[in-house]
């Protein structure tokens, strides 16, 4: 009856998934602050660093290759690219733990 | 010389044993816990592991555990004119 087992209908055979298809609003709006506040901490990380005329390879890279959020196209920050979707894109909320992971490039041409 | 205060907003439930391990390093055990490291390449490096989890700021100096509870601590409201054990001078 309870549990982390228990019979419920995704459970018990056949495809139910009630992930819905596409980001509500808030949800768009939640995920453009957590791509800001990345950013802000990168920034924060890297003046600290170059207050003192260091860098570091990690902060380097993610400058050199990350989009920030003000340059991302709206199909990046909710969308991410899978090859078994029609037309190859399906919501970045079905990206497991998508709240804790970055995720901002996806394949060219695509 | 300054430092990051870096604070665990999210957990790393369920995040790859690497990531839970970095944030083991820094010290940060559960959410809302706050360390502060000397800027450096080496601490650069272990918050850009965990940055969708952090919170980062760059501190002149870091705030004691003590200091930090004391400055949550609310006003009492009151204040002792002289306590009853030491005696008047007349």
């Amino acid at each position: 009856m309870f549990g982390p087992f228990r019979l419920t209908s995704p459970l018990s055979g056949g495809l139910l998934w009630k992930i819905p298809w596409r980001m509500s609003r808030p949800q768009k709006a939640r995920q453009r602050a957590r791509l800001r506040h990345v950013d802000k901490v990168v920034s924060i990380v890297d003046q600290a660093l170059a207050k003192k005329g260091t860098t570091t390879a990690a902060v380097e890279r993610w400058k050199a290759e990350m989009p920030v959020e003000q340059e991302m196209l709206p199909r990046d920050k909710y969308t991410i690219f899978d090859r078994k979707e029609k037309k190859y894109r399906k919501g970045i909320h079905k990206l497991p733990k998508w709240t804790r992971v970055s995720q901002r490039l996806n394949p060219p041409g695509y | 010389m300054s430092y990051f205060r870096i604070t665990l907003l999210r957990s790393a439930i369920g995040l790859p044993q690497k990531t839970r391990g970095v944030l083991k390093a820094l010290g940060l055990r559960k959410r809302m816990a706050t360390v502060y490291l000397p800027v450096s390449q080496d601490a650069a490096g272990q918050i850009m592991k965990v940055k969708e989890l952090v919170d980062v700021a760059e501190v002149e100096q870091p705030v004691t555990k003590e200091l930090a509870k004391a400055a949550r601590r609310p006003d009492p409201g009151f204040y002792v004119e002289q306590k009853a054990s030491t005696p008047v001078l007349s």
